[in-house]
């Protein structure tokens, strides 16, 4: 065998074991590699900073721990944001496991200390509504109607900040944060198209492609893309956590597979060239 | 007349026309009885999880009582488990709010959701380097696309060059927007004429038995 046919054929574990290798390095001593903030993460950003005071969010946490390592960090960051300019807060989760996010999220955020926030005036979270696109469409129409209780069973005509927002009508922007397609497609139809809602969207690299366009015809006001967009919120919100961390790897990780793709090419051209 | 066909024929139709006239109309009467279906819809798919934890028991009982496959062990613990959740889940009448379920999700079901994911990596990475060879026209295309978009989505590459970050910008703009607004657009239309045909009780598939 020659020297191209092994380097077209490097055994699998091999290139694990160093794809590992480039995760450990980075994650075990971070070097704080330069980032460039991308223009989607950057008009994220720049409308939640924009929105007045008191203005009211309504946040869909729709995803669950496996997309948590992508999402959960720049969940963190944006609330962070929203927070500090003082905008209210009505959480709900398409995504069964949404509520098993939320106090991971808020344990990260800690509003109350940080921010004196108040659950119920400044924020609320309504749970696991089931339905995808019909629990969309049921916040969005008449949430009373819909949902008489936040997760831990409070009613909501007691939370103030419940009992204000009827549909929507009452919520200045729309955001979301999900690894499901047909969940960020979901918000497009029933907020913006319905309602005329703006929209914020947050999902996994992988799905940038299929939701970008939304964001290019200016339907989504912003877009999350995974874990870079992550990070670039962490940037930009002051709030460096794990996603700047995963910034590193993901340097790491990917130039290390350039480098396993041009090897292979070279190989493969070489071989057939003839050249031993 | 087959009622067992046409009942559900008229109820797809009923409710059909009652989203259509929400969509499109502002009668109030009209939004509060979508409002009422939407509920039930919410209601319905909220009982189907019910359902399925049914179905996992069935199927998965039936396994570990006939142990017949290698993996039977398995589903056993796979039912174990599902039994511990909800056990703790009603037993402190709290439900997914209370600190004992939060505490078994975190310490067993997040890290295995995590390393599900995140295992993905390796894979891609080993297939990367598989597919990803000019083999002909159309490979050295894609190849080429594919190393300029890795290398746009590569933090530090256009950090340090931000032309990378720009050609990527160019890619998924004019050519990925482009292609995928076509794709949707057919989508859309497909979409318009199999509700229509479902509405008028030309599309049964969804019955599942005509």
């Amino acid at each position: 065998m020659s020297i191209w046919e092994k380097l077209m054929s490097i055994p699998r574990e091999v290139i694990m074991a160093l794809v590992f290798i480039a995760i450990l390095i980075p994650a075990l001593n971070p070097l704080g590699l330069p980032l460039m903030v991308g223009s989607m993460s950057q008009a994220w950003y720049d409308t939640v900073d924009n929105m007045p005071a008191g203005s009211i969010v309504l946040f869909d946490i729709g995803y669950g721990s496996g997309g948590y390592p992508s999402l959960g960090p720049g969940n963190i960051a944006a609330f962070h944001q929203m927070f500090e300019n003082d905008l209210r807060i009505v959480m709900m989760a398409t995504d069964l496991e949404g509520s098993m996010m939320y106090p991971l999220i808020m344990a990260g955020v800690k509003p109350e200390s940080n921010y004196g926030a108040v659950y119920g005036e400044d924020y609320v979270f309504l749970g696991y509504i089931a339905g995808t696109q019909t629990a969309m469409a049921g916040v969005l129409g008449d949430l009373h109607a819909l949902a008489s209780a936040d997760y831990q069973g409070t009613s909501l005509s007691s939370l103030p900040l419940a009992a204000e927002v009827g549909g929507a009508e009452d919520f200045d922007i729309v955001a979301y944060m999900t690894t499901a397609g047909g969940t960020a497609e979901g918000w497009v139809y029933q907020a913006y198209s319905q309602y005329d809602r703006p929209i914020l969207g947050g999902c996994l690299s992988m799905m940038t492609t299929s939701i970008k366009p939304y964001y290019d015809s200016g339907q989504m006001l912003g877009l999350m893309d995974g874990i870079k967009g992550a990070a670039d919120l962490e940037f930009l919100t002051g709030h460096a956590g794990d996603a700047i961390i995963s910034s590193d790897i993901l340097s790491f990780t990917q130039t290390l597979v350039l480098i396993f793709i041009l090897i292979g090419n070279v190989a493969f051209w070489m071989q057939k060239g003839g050249g031993k | 007349m087959d009622y067992r066909r046409d009942i559900p024929l008229a109820i797809t139709f009923l409710v059909g026309i009652i989203a259509v006239l929400d969509y499109y109309t502002t009668f109030e009467s009209v939004t509060n009885t979508f409002t009422v279906i939407k509920n039930w819809g919410v209601v319905l798919q909220a009982f189907a999880l019910g359902l399925g934890a049914v179905n996992l028991f069935r199927v998965h009982g039936k396994r570990v009582s006939e142990r017949t496959r290698e993996d039977w062990m398995f589903s056993g613990w796979l039912l174990l488990m599902l039994v511990l959740f909800v056990v703790v889940g009603l037993g402190t009448g709290q439900y997914d709010a209370s600190t004992q379920y939060a505490w078994i999700y975190n310490a067993l079901y997040m890290p295995l959701g995590a390393t599900m994911y995140s295992s993905l990596a390796f894979y891609m990475a080993y297939g990367s380097y598989k597919v990803l060879r000019a083999r002909n026209f159309e490979a050295a295309l894609l190849f080429i696309t594919a190393v300029l978009v890795i290398i746009g989505n590569t933090p530090i590459f256009p950090a340090t060059f931000p032309v990378f970050f720009n050609i990527r910008e160019w890619i998924f703009g004019p050519i990925v927007s482009g292609a995928y607004r076509g794709i949707r657009i057919g989508v859309g239309i497909g979409a318009v004429v199999l509700g229509i045909k479902t509405l008028v009780g030309l599309e049964t598939g969804y019955l599942g038995r005509w």
